[in-house]
């Protein structure tokens, strides 16, 4: 792991000298997570790719600021992603859904599914369902559940990334995921098994 | 063995990597008698298989490529920018190193000039035969015309004179013990003066042309 950041770090001292090839190795290596985690927090895919843009022009522009005393790039990435997508959330309301389509209008390709055309469709609407249901809850709670649930990051990772401790973390993922639950059983119109969502 | 309030809390992470191995099997133990927690473990686990889904569906999403592109562009603008900015911080400092060694060498110069007392900064003037070169040359040129010794004068080397020529008002030949023609006092003549060591006139010579309205004895 060490030996990764002394490579990114050096990565970045050449790509700040202006050296394209370095810049794009360390781009390539933290864009698609950066986009994935503000399309998720945002709903929006123009948005998502405002974020990754201002969070590497802030590289190019000010890399002083990344100190590698204080942490790993990945991290300093995405401390910045995360200031960007709240200071979205706190702008504009929640866009549309996302994902159905490309920024281009164009249908977003997805992998063959050997499923039956009614299995897909059936398929398609759960990941629907699931989107506007974590789309729909705080921002708190809907970062906990992206970073915990989405990105499968340990709460360790999630606390640092939040940059709160770990308690916090469990505390709001418990409530995402008991106000996800709520949701989608009033989404999917389903009985209620458990009454700990609404609690 | 866990009781309903404490599965709520931490019940749900039983499938996590990073649950603790005790909490979860405490936590497997509660579901499997209590029919409420192990209906909110099912909800939650098909919740989970949802987001597995929606997670599979975006994995795979990144940035568009026009994004890549923006930032190349802005990497070679700022690349474009940063050379020329290079070369007018290298003249720069190129220019103020010869500053500082101009203000270093005349700095030394006048730091050398007051080190030797008695030299005096004498101002070159140029007047014909001013140096015994010269002088010699000069004496060469008018071997033709004889000087008249002015009265009065003491000889002195020849090594050690100097001629200086002058243009002059026939008349004024007159201070120096010449007869002048009176009706030619006005006139303009080329004299040459020989000028000893102590810097006094000691002869006269008319050049050829002059000659005609002073007589020299």
């Amino acid at each position: 792991m060490k030996n990764v950041d002394e490579k990114q770090d050096a990565l970045l001292k050449r790509a700040v000298r202006g050296d394209e090839q370095a810049f794009l190795a360390l781009y390539q290596r933290h864009q698609s997570a950066l986009y994935r985690y503000a399309l998720r927090m945002t709903g929006s895919s123009w948005a998502a790719e405002e974020v990754v843009q201002e969070v590497f022009l802030l590289l190019i522009r000010e890399p002083h600021k990344y100190q590698p005393e204080r942490g790993e790039l990945g991290a300093f990435l995405f401390g910045v992603a995360r200031n960007r997508v709240m200071k979205h959330l706190e702008k504009a309301p929640r866009e549309m859904s996302l994902d159905v389509m490309n920024a281009d209008g164009s249908p977003r390709n997805e992998p063959e599914d050997p499923l039956t055309p009614m299995m897909i469709t059936e398929k398609r609407e759960r990941i629907e369902q699931v989107r506007e249901a974590v789309l729909g809850l705080p921002t708190e709670f809907r970062e906990a559940v992206v970073l915990c649930e989405l990105e499968e990051m340990s709460y360790e990772e999630a606390a640092h990334a939040c940059g709160c401790p770990i308690g916090t973390i469990r505390s709001r993922l418990h409530r995402g995921r008991a106000l996800l639950l709520a949701k989608l059983e009033l989404l999917r119109d389903t009985p209620r098994r458990a009454s700990a969502g609404a609690k | 063995m866990m009781n309903c309030e404490e599965f709520e809390l931490c019940g749900l992470d039983l499938d996590r990597r990073d649950a603790e191995p005790r909490e979860a099997a405490a936590a497997a133990q509660h579901a499997e008698v209590c029919p409420r927690c192990r209906a909110m473990l099912e909800s939650w686990r098909e919740v989970k298989g949802d987001l597995r889904l929606l997670c599979e569906a975006t994995w795979l999403h990144s940035a568009p490529p026009r994004v890549e592109m923006r930032l190349k562009q802005e990497l070679r603008t700022r690349r474009e920018v940063r050379v020329p900015f290079r070369r007018v911080a290298v003249a720069t400092w190129a220019l103020a190193a010869v500053a500082v060694l101009a203000a270093g060498l005349g700095w030394r110069q006048w730091r050398d000039g007051n080190a030797r007392p008695g030299r005096t900064v004498v101002p070159s003037v140029s007047k014909p035969a001013a140096s015994r070169g010269d002088a010699a040359m000069l004496l060469a040129d008018s071997d033709t015309g004889a000087f008249t010794r002015l009265p009065g004068s003491m000889p002195s080397p020849y090594e050690n004179q100097t001629i200086l020529q002058v243009r002059m008002q026939r008349g004024a030949l007159g201070r120096f013990g010449f007869p002048v023609a009176q009706d030619r006092a006005a006139e303009w003549v080329q004299v040459d003066f020989l000028i000893g060591e102590d810097g006094l006139p000691q002869a006269v010579r008319l050049h050829q042309d002059s000659q005609t309205g002073a007589t020299l004895q």
